[in-house]
Parts: structure tokens; sequence; C-alpha cells
């Protein structure tokens, strides 16, 4: 295999696979196997001397290099590496630990970024992204923390690029100019900033989507999302498993925002309904671009559908939603609904998380296929050893993301799936998948009540200002 | 998949009939009689129905008792063997361990442990009769100690809280509804019908009912918990399954919450004055932790170490979390073994603690069979309230301050050593929240006659009723004061 291709995949797998679909997902099995496996050897290499925990943990299990794909699972890292500093660094303001914490997880030296003075998260996000080539990832936690994940601009921009590239394309069709490089209005039921969870996304999105205008970009809440309000209400909810909501120490940058943040809360009332009729009036005929998860889709489909009301975009726009459920229980059928409200567009389903690169988007069988830069593995839940990559596997997922490039590709989600190794998909399509029932083992079992989901975060946002609310009265 | 029936006993009748199924914890179902179908057969029709166990003595009751302690001899009892059975299949405990709890169990029926708890928590003189007292004032009053009608949803941690549930209930001449819980819904059955085969009419045996339907099912609850039918409810475990009942709560019908709890524990620097006491501290800490694979509110979770957060500090802390991880492998199976069932969100976020050297020391936990992680700061990892299953924390402090910030109201037990310490902090824990003190090692080695979540729920399901005799010679006769102005106004 040429070096050139393999690096070419491994960098930039958009140019690798001529920008199509159709060969991203029609490629032999084994010729990608074979690709994949050269391209984790070489990540791995580059990886063990770029980013510290990695290069530590390779030493503690005696590892210089690998080779068979279940060479990389004993240096996989779980999905809370990124979230296993202590909140009390967050709590004393201790940045420059946090840094230090962040250096030992990305390739990035970030030993001379200047913390001194920061006050809150969004001031050290801040800090980070203007004085490194660092895009911060954030997302919620279950226990008073949340993800920091060190992604990068150039993979940021690359993953939106691949992004619009592929929610027009149709699988088995070469993609006109009209599906690689459209301009569109973007509807986005979510606030208009912030850096927390997917409203980091923004400025990319408008960017990548519609052409730089901002009048086409249509977010349902006016306002930002704010991350330290965001970590107060984690917070709460881990001092209210713990019974000490009473002794919360209260930033009091934070409070002093109280009277912002309510007016905000209350503006919010009114944007639903105005959101709703924006997509059904304005935006009617449009092409757009939408995404959201489940349920927000879902209550936005049922309050517009209670209305009398649907949208009626251009057919060829493109919708893509998924999340899972994430902890919140949708009725039957909720994706009826969702077809009703959305009328003749296509709606597609995507599986993705944040500790690594891309959409895996379902099938017409409903599989969600894999992205070839990704590789899959299944591990027994109790022992984190992988299971053989043949016949009908359900466990944990896991995965090594070789395009990674600012942080580690190896990492064990919290996600139980099923890929069946053998029968190719009835679709076509030549990639593995997940079967479509994806389940989160912290969901899997009884009192989490407590959790915090990225789907809930408009609720949690609400409670955490009440919380300012009646702290101060 | 394996199937098992929960039948509902109600005052000496067993009923089988229109049987649904249930779900257990653990993937396994059970069927139980339809309790939207039978809810209204649990209550005691009336109040005055309770009057024949005042026809009894006392030292009837304990004879009742005290057979039926002899007739739930593990190895003999069929009933017995079937709620182990059921607990094997609906309970995270490992075998060994559930096998030790009912072998434990008719020792707490003991004629002798049975009176110290009445005499302790109760006072058996206000039990069996009207104790009288003469008052400053001049009355006389009589007091007395009287049953009343209790819903009881205990913990399905082993058999033993189903057992203490029937004890409380007979020796408060109480009329009980026993809720049985899914991850151990025979045991109370069990004990209920060795009741009626020993003493089929006997009034402890009619004031015994027990069934099983899912917590929160409102259909069963709503016709159930009223004040006609039920004046106390005692709630133990969960915070979801006490939540549910708070609604219930309304003039007449009384909450005995016996809450979610956590315990800690806290380690003076004297424990490492020299290997010997540091590897004795250790054991201690180790069966704290371990004991009952740490399924209980009782256990260790996070241990305060008094060592420093400097070098040397961290260096001690380490040790100690080393030796307690060997400790509690080492422990013997009838106290603890590697879980049946872990919390894989605990184990993902031990695996991250294990990444992160600069904060923490993980020591085992990378087959699932329990894990000390020792802080290498003086906080707790952020996932210290999912703490299980053999997992434990040990955070090296400087000063005891830090250690108090930690307790509240939902500390249970601390268990403290040395004991210089204890004396010298009972005072100061009891105020932030602590509800019971112990020697270290000794947290899950637990007596029921003492104060269970700083009340004594005992004294609390008696209704304490007066009955005062006032003598116009002796006291002061209201109609025939003549000067009213210097009482209060509020009278």
């Amino acid at each position: 295999m040429a070096m050139q291709s393999v690096q070419t995949f491994m960098d930039s797998p958009l140019t690798y696979f001529g920008e199509s679909i159709t060969p991203m997902h029609s490629i032999a099995r084994e010729e990608l196997a074979e690709l994949q496996r050269e391209a984790m050897i070489r990540r791995f290499a580059e990886h063990r001397q770029s980013i510290e925990m990695v290069r530590k943990l390779a030493d503690r299990l005696d590892v210089s290099a690998v080779d068979k794909f279940d060479d990389i699972v004993p240096l996989m890292f779980s999905h809370t590496a990124y979230k296993a500093y202590p909140p009390a660094l967050i709590d004393n303001n201790r940045w420059d630990l946090m840094t230090r914490w962040l250096d030992k997880l990305t390739t990035y030296d970030l030993s001379e970024v200047d913390v001194e003075g920061c006050e809150s998260i969004d001031e050290w996000l801040d800090r980070l992204e203007t004085q490194t080539p660092l895009q911060i990832v954030t997302s919620s936690g279950t226990t008073g923390t949340f993800s920091v994940i060190p992604k990068d601009v150039p993979i940021t921009i690359e993953g939106m690029h691949i992004w619009k590239n592929m929610v027009f394309q149709t699988f088995g069709k070469e993609p006109t100019e009209d599906e690689l490089d459209p301009v569109v209005d973007v509807i986005w039921p979510n606030f208009s900033e912030g850096r927390f969870g997917m409203t980091r996304m923004v400025p990319w999105m408008k960017r990548e989507f519609t052409g730089g205008d901002e009048s086409r970009f249509h977010p349902l809440y006016s306002g930002a999302m704010d991350t330290d309000l965001m970590f107060l209400a984690n917070k709460m909810r881990a001092a209210a498993a713990k019974g000490e909501l009473g002794r919360l120490q209260l930033d009091p940058k934070l409070a002093a925002r109280k009277d912002e943040l309510i007016a905000m809360q209350q503006r919010q009332m009114t944007e639903v309904p105005e959101f709703i009729a924006r997509m059904t009036n304005e935006l009617r005929g449009k092409r757009v671009f939408m995404t959201s998860t489940y349920n927000l889709m879902y209550s936005l489909a049922s309050a517009g559908l209670d209305e009398g009301a649907r949208a009626e975009f251009a057919s060829n726009s493109a919708i893509l939603t998924g999340g899972g459920a994430k902890g919140q229980v949708l009725p039957d059928g909720y994706m009826d609904v969702i077809r009703e409200f959305y009328g003749g567009v296509r709606i597609q389903e995507g599986y993705a998380f944040s500790e690594h690169n891309g959409v895996h988007f379902a099938c017409e069988e409903g599989r969600y296929h894999l992205q070839p830069w990704v590789i899959p593995f299944i591990l027994d839940p109790e022992s984190s050893q992988p299971l053989p990559r043949a016949g009908t596997k359900t466990g944990r997922f896991a995965v090594y993301d070789v395009v990674n490039q600012s942080h580690w590709g190896g990492v064990i989600t919290g996600d139980e799936v099923t890929i069946d190794w053998d029968s190719p998909c009835p679709c076509g399509r030549t990639s593995l998948a997940l079967e479509h029932t994806i389940m989160r083992f912290s969901e899997k079992k009884e009192g989490q009540e407590d959790k915090i989901s990225c789907a809930a975060t408009h609720e949690v946002h609400n409670e955490a200002i009440d919380f300012l609310r009646e702290f101060q009265s | 998949m394996t199937a098992f029936t929960v039948p509902l006993f109600v005052r000496g009748q067993l009923i089988t009939d229109d049987l649904v199924p249930f779900a257990s914890r653990l993937d396994h179902s059970f069927q139980a009689p339809d309790p939207a179908k039978h809810a209204h057969a649990l209550p005691l029709r009336s109040p005055s129905e309770m009057a024949d166990l005042y026809a009894v003595s006392f030292d009837e009751i304990l004879d009742v008792l005290t057979e039926l302690g002899v007739a739930l001899a593990f190895e003999r009892n069929p009933y017995i063997q079937e709620a182990y059975e059921a607990c094997l299949v609906s309970n995270p405990m490992p075998e060994s361990i559930l096998r030790t709890g009912y072998v434990a169990l008719p020792t707490m029926f003991s004629r002798e442990s049975m009176r110290e708890l009445a005499e302790a928590q109760v006072g058996i003189d206000y039990l069996e009769g009207w104790v009288p007292r003469r008052l400053l004032d001049g009355r006389e009053i009589r007091v007395r100690a009287f049953g009343a009608r209790t819903l009881h949803i205990p913990a399905g941690n082993g058999g033993l809280v189903a057992g203490i549930t029937v004890l409380r209930n007979a020796l408060t001449r109480s009329d009980a509804t026993v809720k049985a819980p899914s991850n151990d819904p025979l045991t109370a059955i069990a004990i209920a019908r060795t009741l009626a085969d020993i003493a089929p009419d006997h009034p402890i045996t009619k004031h015994l009912a027990v069934g099983y339907w899912k917590g929160g099912d409102e259909q069963v609850e709503e016709q159930l918990y009223k004040p006609e039918h039920i004046e106390k409810i005692v709630a133990w475990g969960g915070l979801a399954s006490v939540k549910h009942v708070t609604r219930y709560i309304q003039p007449g019908l009384e909450l005995i919450a016996l809450d979610p709890k956590r315990s800690g524990t806290i380690i003076g620097p004297e424990a490492f004055e020299d290997e010997d006491t540091l590897r004795e501290v250790a054991k201690r800490a180790a069966c704290d932790v371990g004991a009952g694979n740490q399924e209980g509110c009782v256990n260790a979770r996070v241990i305060y170490v008094l060592s420093g957060t400097d070098e040397a500090g961290l260096q001690k802390a380490n040790r100690l979390g080393q030796l307690v991880y060997e400790s509690m492998v080492g422990l013997p199976e009838f106290i603890s073994t590697t879980p049946k069932v872990v919390d894989r969100t605990l184990l993902e976020n031990v695996e991250g603690s294990r990444l992160t050297e600069d904060w923490y020391r993980v020591f085992g936990g990378e087959h699932a069979e329990g894990a000390i992680i020792v802080s290498q700061l003086d906080e707790p990892v952020h996932y210290s309230t999912l703490l299980s299953g053999r997992v434990a924390n040990i955070v090296p402090v400087d000063s005891i301050d830090k250690v108090t910030d930690a307790v509240n109201a939902y500390t249970q037990t601390i268990g403290i050593y040395p004991e210089s310490l204890k004396a010298e902090l009972r005072d100061t824990l009891s105020l932030f929240g602590a509800q019971r003190l112990t020697s270290l090692g000794y947290a899950a080695s637990v007596n029921f006659t003492i104060p269970q979540d700083a009340m004594e729920p005992v004294r609390r399901m008696c209704k304490w009723v007066v009955e005062e005799h006032c003598s116009p010679d002796r006291v002061l006769p209201l109609w025939e004061s003549r000067d009213l102005t210097p009482m209060p106004t509020t009278m």
C-alpha cells in the first residue's frame, strides 16, 4: 500500500474517498481493515510521543508498538478520562492545574498558556483557544463534573466539512455539486451561541452551511448557553445527592449575573412559539439543514402539530437527528410524529459521541454504518476484553479513531451496542454497522435520577437560574 | 429466566390467585397475585380488631417469637431456603454472604436479645401495661406504649431486615402490612408462613400481612396509604422509595424514614505509628469497606486519613491504600467476595482516575474485584456517591475541619481510629449530622438494640398514650381559680 494513501486516509479521509459517501461505504472490508491497521500503527507511534498520558499508559503496560487491532485495546482511555480532574480545581479557580491536567491529554504544548486572572470556565476555555489551536468540546457528566475534550481547529473544520458533505448525499449516487457545497438555512433548536456541548459547533456550522450569512442561521433561543451555569447545575445535582445543597458555595461572579440570566429565561417562554412560526412560515419552501436530538425534534414537532402547523421545507433539505433518548422517555411512534411534522424531507438518524470524530448515519435498515476512519471494538462489559470480531456480538462499544489528531483516538464508551461482524447489510453498504438499539450502561440500572444529559440542557440551565433566583431572594 | 411465585400472606391466609409477572432487579422475573385486585384485603378492617393483641402477655409474645426463631433455622426451613434461592437471582449479594444473613436470622429471636431490644428502645413495662408517675403539679399519669397500624417498606439487603420488621411489629403489638422488596421478595413471606405454621391463630400472626407490589404503583398505594387504614409508614432504603412515599403523608399518617445513608471513616495520625498498627488499621478499614460487599448504608466509602497532604503524608496514605486493598481482597467469603454485580459507571470513573496519576492512585479494580482509590489531594473523588461493590476512596487531609465539612444528615456511621479521636470528635460530628460513631472495623457489625439513624424507631412505632388522674384537692381546678390575669393570654 502506498505510504501516501495511508497518510491521506488518516489525515483527510474525505479526500481519500473523493468526497463521496458511496466509495466510503463500498470499500471491501479486508481492504479497509488493512488501511485502518496501517493508520493505527502510525497514529499510535505519533501519539505515544506527543500525548503524555498515552506514553505513560504504554510505558506502564510495556507497549512500544501495536500491530493487530486488539493490541490497541489496553491502551484505550475510558471516556471518563476527560472528566477525571478534581472538580475542586474549578471551584478554587486553579486554572493552572486544570491546564496542566489537560496538557497531558493533548498533542499541543500547553505549558506556556497564560491563565493568570482567569475567573470562570468560559474564560479558561477562551484563553486556551486564543493561545493554542485547541477547540475544546465540553459535555455534561453525571457526578458534578463535565468532560473537557481537547480537539483542535483543523479537525473541527474537517469534521464540519464532512458533516455538510454527507448529510445531503445519497449512497449509491454520484454526488452533485449542489449536494457537496450547498448554501442553506440552518435551523438550530438550541441556544444561539455558547461553548457547552453542541453549542460549540455554532460558529463552525454557520461558516460551513450558511456561506457566512448570519441571517440564514435560525436558533431557537437568542441567549448564549453558559458553561459556568451548566457547571453550577451539575454541581447542584451532585450536592443534592450528597445532601449538601445547603452548603453549596456560589461563585459571586455568577451570582452578579442573576438578573441577566433570569431575563434570558423569561425571554425563552415566548421564543418557542416564535420559532415554530418561523419554521412553518418564513422558512416554508426553503432548503434547510436542521439538526437536533430526538426529544427536541419531537417536542417541537408535536407542539407544531397541535397548532395544526407543518414545516414544509424544500425537498432537498436535510434533517439529522439522534442522540438516543438520553434518559428521557419518548412516546412510542415518536419518529412518526417527527416525520409527520417535517413532511417530505429526508430525516437521517445519526450516532456520535464527543470523544471521537464523525457521525455514523443510519441506513434504510436502521443500522448506523461506521465511518471508515473509526475502528470499532466490542468489549466484554465485565472484563473489558475485546470480543472476537466474528458473529453477532453485543457489549461495550470502543473505538480507535485514526483521524484524531489533537487527542488520543482510543476510547471506551459508556454505550452498549451490537455489531454483526459477518453478514453484509442488505442496504448495500460494505461498512460495519451498529444495530439501531444503543443503550447507555448508566441508564440500564435504577436510581439514576440525578443524571444530566445533553438533551436536557435547557431544563438544566433553567434549574440553575431558578437556584440563583432563590439563593439571593 | 428464573421464575418463582411471591404469594400474598394476609393475616394467616395464603393467596396465590390471579398471578401477574414482575421483573426483579437482575433480569429475573417472578409472579405474584395481582396487587390491584387484592390490595383491599391487606389492611385491618377496624382498629378495634387490635384488641386481641392486648389479651396476650408480653411473655407469651416472646414465647411465640422464640419458637419462631428456632423454626427459622436455615437448614430445616423450606420457606427460608426458598427465600434464599429467590435472593440468589434477585439480589446483587453473592451466595456466601446471603447465606450468612439467613444463618444469623434465628439469633435475632433469642429471648434475651428480644428483651434487651424491647427494654432499651421502649421499656417493657410500657409495652405491658400503664406505667404510673406523679408530676410536680400533683397529677398522676399513667403512660402506655400502644402498637399502631403500620406499613413497612423494608430494604432488601439480606434477610435480616425482614426479620427485624416482623420482630418489631410483634414486640410493639402493632399491626403490620409489609411491602416486600423486589431484591428480597420472599423472606418476609417465609417468616410469616413459618409463624402461621407454629401459631396459626395467634394474634401476632393475625396482625401480619405481606405482599409484593411495585413501589410507586398508585393503584395499590392510593387504596392502602390512607389514615383510615394506616397510622405509620416505616420506609427504609433508596431515595426513590422514600421520596414517593412522602406524597401520602398527611395528618394522621406519620412517616418513619430510615433514609438512604452513607457512612465514612476517619483515621488519625496514630495509625502510622508502626507497621503492626498500620496493618491492624488497614484490616479494620478493609472490613468496614468490604463487609457485605459494601451494599449497606453502614459500609465505609470515603476514608479520611489525617496523614497530611505533603509528600510524606501522601506516601503514608498510599501505603495505607495498598494495605487496605490487600486486606479487603483477603476477607473471608462469608463476609466479602468479588461483587456479583458491579456499577459500570463507577468502574468507568475509576478507570478515569487511574489515568489521572497526578491526583489519584488506584489499587486494584482491574477485574471488578474492588478497588481503593487514594486521592493525592484533600478532596474525595467527584463520583464518591457512586462508591459501592468494594470501591472506596482514601482522602488524606491536614486537619479535621476538612472532614467535618463532609459530614451531614446523610452520614450514618463513622468508623474512627483511634478511640481517643472518637471521644474528641463525638460532640462536633453529632452537630454536623453524624448518627453513629463506632470503633474502626465495627461499622458493619450492626446491633438493632441501639438507636438507628439518630432516632429510636421502635419507640416511634408506638403510640404513647397517657391517662391522667387529676384530683381537685391536688391539682389546681381551673374552674375555681379566681384571678386569671397572671395567666398567659394564649391559654
